[in-house]
């Protein structure tokens, strides 16, 4: 009924899918999940770095960051979270939501990423290899 | 074959036993039962527009009026309306994220430069 204030990019179903990814996510794989929706502010990796390293615990964070006007996706992986979710599993999961968004399916990437990430990131670590 | 004709008696004989009440609480209701009380206010009689106005045109109107109120509300599924290749005019959003979101961004050092985070990156 309430049309959506200017300004606004995503309904409160929107936010309600994406906030549920998260959290699915979180408990999932025990990392912390966050997800930026914006233009970057300068170059975009940089830019999403330095949110990853304002976040509270970076070591153990993912940020996945979405500039839809750019049409830019960056994902950045904290220390310990890369450990267990190695650089090829993320680019697997950021071609996917790729072709969400090219698809015009923001939510639906953002969601599906989040999760796909979030499974990857679920193996534990092996404490006992020798390597 | 099961001949089950003797069983048949019975049980009519339980269906005439179980309907008897109602039909004697029937037949001792008389028609005088339902004039209303002396006490009641004789009530105006109804024009057939009034009638017609509160029985169908009031109901129509409500309907008519939710209809237009649900088909002007926003559509459903697709909120964000993002088609790629559009300019995105939208107020960055930040999930997850710290409670004073990117203010806090714009001052954290990048603390760690020696490339320690993973990821990827694309453009679709």
């Amino acid at each position: 009924m309430v049309p959506v204030a200017a300004g606004d990019a995503f309904s409160a179903d929107d936010r309600f899918e994406i906030d549920k990814a998260i959290r699915h996510a979180e408990t999932l794989c025990r990392f912390e999940f966050s997800v930026y929706v914006g233009a970057s502010d300068g170059e975009t990796r940089p830019f999403a770095e330095r949110l990853h390293a304002s976040l509270v615990a970076p070591d153990r964070s993912v940020l996945v960051l979405v500039d839809p006007g750019a049409r830019i996706l960056e994902v950045v992986t904290g220390v310990a979270a890369r450990r267990v979710l190695d650089d090829a599993e993320v680019a697997l999961a950021a071609l996917s939501m790729r072709t969400a968004f090219a698809a015009g399916d923001l939510v639906g990437g953002i969601t599906g990423g989040v999760n796909q990430l979030a499974e990857h990131a679920r193996r534990p670590a092996l404490m006992h290899s020798s390597d | 074959m099961i001949d089950n004709r003797p069983k048949l008696i019975p049980r009519r004989l339980v269906r005439a036993v179980a309907v008897t009440p109602a039909l004697l609480v029937l037949a001792a209701v008389s028609p005088a039962l339902a004039v209303p009380p002396e006490q009641w206010v004789e009530a105006d009689p109804v024009s057939p527009l009034g009638y017609l106005l509160v029985l169908l045109l009031i109901p129509g109107a409500l309907f008519v009026v939710i209809s237009l109120l649900v088909s002007l509300g926003p559509s459903g599924k697709d909120g964000s309306g993002y088609q790629p290749g559009l300019a995105w005019r939208h107020e960055p959003e930040w999930f997850g994220g710290p409670r004073d979101g990117v203010e806090k961004a714009e001052q954290a050092q990048p603390r760690t430069l020696e490339g320690a985070e993973g990821g990827a990156s694309g453009r679709w």
